[in-house]
């Protein structure tokens, strides 16, 4: 089992959740972040306020998969997160020892 | 009642072990299945339609039975005398209701401390015996003299005891205990108790979120469940006597009656759906007890409630009963809590009114009254007490409402007035507090009868996983969102408290957000287009403008694309900016949708708007506002693609050619297109081919609190100061203005200004002489110097409530061809005049002008150009001292 945890772009989000949809998986824990890595903030000025965007908002994805789907979900991820710009986001990959069902204590992949 | 645990003196163990035993009990093994059997039979009996008070009895009979049993068992066993004990029931229990899955409250009630200890054993037994034949036992233990005293941090113990009732035991040390020693402590408890009951229903109403219409309500604790009947009861019980006008009618009486029989068969019914003691109506269990018409015993009515739809609005018809019945004792609090000062001006303003003519209701401790009622028979006079409570965010008493609907409930009696014009309704949604006014007119059924429309979404429960309020509930939330945003200290509401101060037209955004969810009640598959269609009808009843329905339908067509664009779009992205402001058209629309859409997300559920939502939406806003402010010169009009506006300024204006009208439109900036109508357009029309006859025409038209002056001329050096220097001259204060040109070199310049001193107002002949003067000094015929100097001395008098610091901005880069500048200032009368004439002296061209006002900040934008060309860097530089010492 590993988990995937990516941050994209929140305009990305309904697409990608759609696509992994696609290729079977439902189960995902959703957060509305923000954060900067190379693409830095900007300054916007509004009626004479200057308001920094220095932390940008992303959407991050956090889901356990069981091995076989790993790969599969990172592609879908790539291929519809992917504008092409700064401030894509990132993909992490975790090893993951357990997983425990907590309505019927169901462990490992059954567990998912 | 739950007792509150903590603060029992000795909780009863219930797992020591006798100490001497004399004989046994009867075996679980026989008084198990007995009372198991029991149940069931009466849980068939519920279930084949026996009413809830029935089941509620029975089953404290059942529990009144055992309870005896065992506890006249453990006496034997343990072979002890009942002297020194009492066993009472309290809270549900104590009233003879106990529904299937509740705890049985009971009190041990020891003579003294050493009886306490002696029968500690016993009572283990006896608790222990209860919980094995499935009954949850919730037990405290007081010896008399403990009972003498209030315990202040355990309220909930003493309301409990309110219901007391004997079970078993010692009969004298009852008598005693109810007779004597809980009569003193109880009397002087009654103000703590007030007091705290009060505050805990707050709590309890808070928790969830004061409303009766959750999708899926909690039929006990939340407001409009039976706790809400109790409280009322308790309440009643302890002052009752003591205050007027809290007796209830015997119609008021049968009502709850009603309400609670309803109420108690749902509980019941969750009970034994979920086996166990909760109680939510979630959207499963209500579409089961709709399909069996729960609590409705009238053949008729169960055949009209079998959809879960009108079986919940029965539910909300009911919960409101009993909230109201609570709520009569419980006084709102006012939007904000006034100072002393504030009252006493209230007060003074509210009883001030016309000479010789008492106003029928006055502000007393935060609340209005109504004194004279006989005066409510006359509607207008009821509305005036809504614009009242939603101009200065005071609330109606209770009583106020009760003197209201006492009025509608009988038209026998003679009223005036019924029919509410928009004008009337228009000053209550303008308001500020719109929602002190809107919350009483709907539990009164007046927003009814106002905007018949709001019928489809009355108590309409519409599953959803986000939503947690009932329709017509989550549109008046809206509403409220936004009154709030005057007072919270709530982060997330701190970009958007001046946009609404500051928002034109707030009556047209109320108004959609009435309806912006209406259609989601008349069955059309997409709600907006419901919506629209209920637009139309109450646009056409209350004859709105056109203005004013194309704007209420702009911001229902597109109430939910500012959200989709913030979860959907690149916001950061040059394009998604461009293409949305292109749907809005105008910073004015601009500023309402993203009101609306902040409360929109606001209402659905209190976790809905969290801070990033919030960020994204201010962020969207400002991008869109500053793409509007700084792309004036680059989208403009090509005539000959506005098929339809040349057609309808053509049939508008008398003898005119297509041609004619293109060369007027060529080259007009977007915006001028978006922030007029047709009609205005051709009026502009018909304004440029009179230039031959003078070469400067003007129109001066009254608006609300406002007035509006349109010039067009032929550009000529220093236009729009002098334009403004006359405005200022006249004692006018410009709080929005546009300056624009078309292709032709014809300027039409359009000022919003405020008359401040009612010249124009209340001098039939002023206008006219204003216009004149006005066209005088444009022409040179008239000198602009005398008009100003009469004007300096009392402009200069009243110094600022807010300071605001000036502040002078260049961009170069927006506009191809002109520099774009920037100015913060504090607004004061003249302003525009002096920064006009700085621009003018230094030769700069206004190509493009954009003024606004946001409280006493004045924010003018110029699109500026110097012989046709930006601004060289030492020309800016120049300007920006000249503007930095003639502003400061």
């Amino acid at each position: 089992m590993m988990k995937l945890e990516a941050i994209i772009q929140p305009s990305r989000f309904e697409s990608v959740k759609e696509a992994l949809r696609e290729i079977g998986i439902e189960g995902m824990t959703v957060t509305e972040v923000r954060g900067h890595g190379r693409q830095k903030g900007h300054t916007e000025v509004y009626r004479g306020r200057e308001y920094t965007v220095d932390l940008l908002p992303k959407i991050k994805i956090e889901m356990v998969l069981p091995d076989p789907l790993v790969q599969r979900a990172v592609d879908t991820i790539l291929k519809t997160a992917k504008t092409g710009k700064i401030g894509d986001g990132k993909i992490f990959l975790s090893r993951v020892d357990e997983a425990i069902r907590i309505r019927n204590d169901e462990r490992g992949e059954n567990a998912l | 009642m739950e007792v509150k645990s903590a603060a029992r003196p000795r909780q009863v163990p219930a797992n020591q072990p006798a100490k001497t035993m004399q004989g046994s009990l009867t075996p679980l093994s026989v008084l198990g299945p007995q009372t198991e059997e029991e149940r069931r039979r009466i849980r068939e009996k519920f279930e084949a339609g026996a009413g809830a008070r029935e089941t509620l009895t029975a089953l404290c009979e059942l529990a009144d039975r055992t309870v005896r049993q065992i506890f006249g068992e453990v006496l034997r066993v343990h072979d002890t005398p009942t002297n020194g004990l009492s066993l009472v029931a309290l809270g549900g229990y104590g009233r003879e209701l106990l529904f299937p899955y509740s705890d049985l409250d009971i009190l041990f009630l020891f003579g003294n401390e050493a009886a306490e200890a002696d029968f500690r054993p016993l009572i283990a037994d006896f608790s222990r015996t209860l919980w094995d034949l499935g009954f949850r036992v919730s037990s405290a233990g007081r010896s008399l003299e403990e009972c003498k005293r209030i315990e202040e941090d355990n309220a909930e113990f003493h309301l409990a005891l309110l219901d007391r009732r004997l079970l078993t035991g010692d009969e004298e040390l009852f008598e005693r205990f109810t007779k004597k020693i809980l009569a003193g402590p109880e009397k002087q408890a009654r103000p703590f108790l007030l007091a705290e009951l009060t505050k805990l229903t707050r709590e309890r109403h808070a928790r969830y979120g004061n409303t009766i219409y959750h999708l899926e309500p909690n039929v006990k604790d939340a407001p409009g469940g039976l706790r809400d009947f109790q409280a009322a009861s308790w309440l009643r019980q302890i002052a009752g006597e003591q205050r007027a006008g809290w007796n209830s009618s015997a119609a008021e009486q049968e009502m709850s009656g009603v309400a609670v029989d309803f109420l108690s068969a749902i509980r019941c019914f969750l009970h034994y759906s979920n086996a166990r003691n909760d109680n939510t109506l979630t959207y499963e269990l209500q579409t089961a007890a709709a399909g069996r018409a729960l609590g409705i015993s009238d053949a008729a009515s169960r055949e009209m409630h079998r959809s879960p739809e009108e079986w919940m609005r029965l539910y909300f018809r009911q919960a409101r009963v009993l909230n109201r019945l609570l709520l009569r004792y419980i006084e709102q609090k006012p939007a904000t809590q006034p100072t002393l000062r504030e009252r006493l001006l209230s007060a003074a303003r509210s009883t001030r009114g016309e000479p010789g003519k008492a106003k029928p209701f006055v502000v007393r401790d935060g609340l209005l009254e109504v004194v004279d009622e006989a005066a409510l028979s006359d509607r207008a006079v009821t509305f005036d007490l809504f614009t009242e409570a939603a101009r200065t965010g005071v609330p109606l008493s209770r009583e106020a409402e009760r003197a209201i609907f006492y009025i509608l409930k009988h038209p026998e009696l003679r009223q005036k007035n019924k029919e509410t014009s928009w004008k009337t309704l228009r000053e209550i949604l303008a308001s500020a507090y719109p929602g002190m006014a809107l919350r009483p007119m709907q539990r009164l059924a007046l927003l009814l009868e106002v905007l018949p429309e709001f019928k489809a979404i009355d108590s309409l429960v519409v599953r959803d996983f986000y939503h947690r309020y009932t329709v017509d509930e989550h549109s008046l939330r809206t509403i409220e969102h936004l009154q709030e945003l005057a007072d919270t200290s709530d982060p997330r509401a701190s970009h958007f408290r001046q946009l609404w101060k500051s928002v034109e037209r707030r009556d047209l955004l109320i108004l959609a957000l009435l309806l912006h969810d209406v259609g989601k009640g008349m069955g059309t598959d997409n709600h907006v287009v419901g919506s629209l269609e209920a637009l139309e009808s109450a646009a056409e009843r209350l004859r709105l403008s056109d203005y004013e329905t194309e704007e209420v339908h702009f911001l229902i067509k597109h109430h939910l694309d500012m959200s989709a664009t913030v979860q959907r779009r690149d916001i950061f992205d040059a394009g998604t900016i461009s293409g949305f402001a292109e749907t809005i058209a105008t910073q004015e629309r601009l500023q309402r949708l993203c009101l609306l859409t902040y409360a929109d997300i606001h209402a659905v559920n209190p976790e809905a708007l969290t801070p990033w939502k919030a960020e994204m939406l201010w962020q969207l806003f400002v991008a869109t506002s500053n793409h509007f402010s700084r792309t004036l010169d680059r989208d403009r009009l090509h005539a000959s693609d506005e098929v339809s506006l040349l057609e309808q300024v053509r049939s508008q204006a008398h003898g005119a050619n297509i041609e004619e009208v293109e060369r007027f439109l060529e080259g007009f900036p977007r915006r001028y297109r978006s922030v007029h109508s047709a009609g205005e357009i051709a009026t502009h029309f018909e304004l440029y081919r009179s230039l031959g006859k003078e070469p400067v025409q003007s129109e001066l038209t009254a608006r609300h609190h406002s007035f509006s002056l349109t010039v067009l001329t032929a550009d000529r050096p220093a236009l729009f100061a002098t334009i403004s220097g006359v405005l200022a001259g006249w004692g006018m204060n410009i709080v929005k203005a546009d300056a624009f040109a078309n292709a032709a070199g014809v300027v039409l310049d359009t000022f919003q200004f405020v008359d401040m001193h009612h010249t124009l107002e209340l001098n039939p002949t002023e206008p006219d002489r204003f216009r004149k003067s006005l066209a005088d000094i444009l022409n040179g015929e008239a000198e602009l110097g005398p008009l100003l100097k009469g004007r300096e001395a009392a402009s200069k008098a009243r110094p600022p409530k807010v300071t605001i610091e000036t502040k002078i901005a260049y961009d170069d880069a927006s506009s191809a061809q002109s520099t774009l500048l920037e100015i913060m200032a504090q607004d004061r009368p003249g302003l525009l005049y002096e920064i006009g004439s700085a621009l003018a002296r230094l030769g700069c061209n206004i190509d493009v002008a954009l003024i606004d006002t946001e409280g006493q900040k004045a924010i003018d934008v110029f699109y500026l150009t110097d012989r046709g060309k930006k601004l060289a860097p030492g020309k800016q530089e120049l300007l920006k001292e000249v503007l930095q010492s003639s502003l400061a």
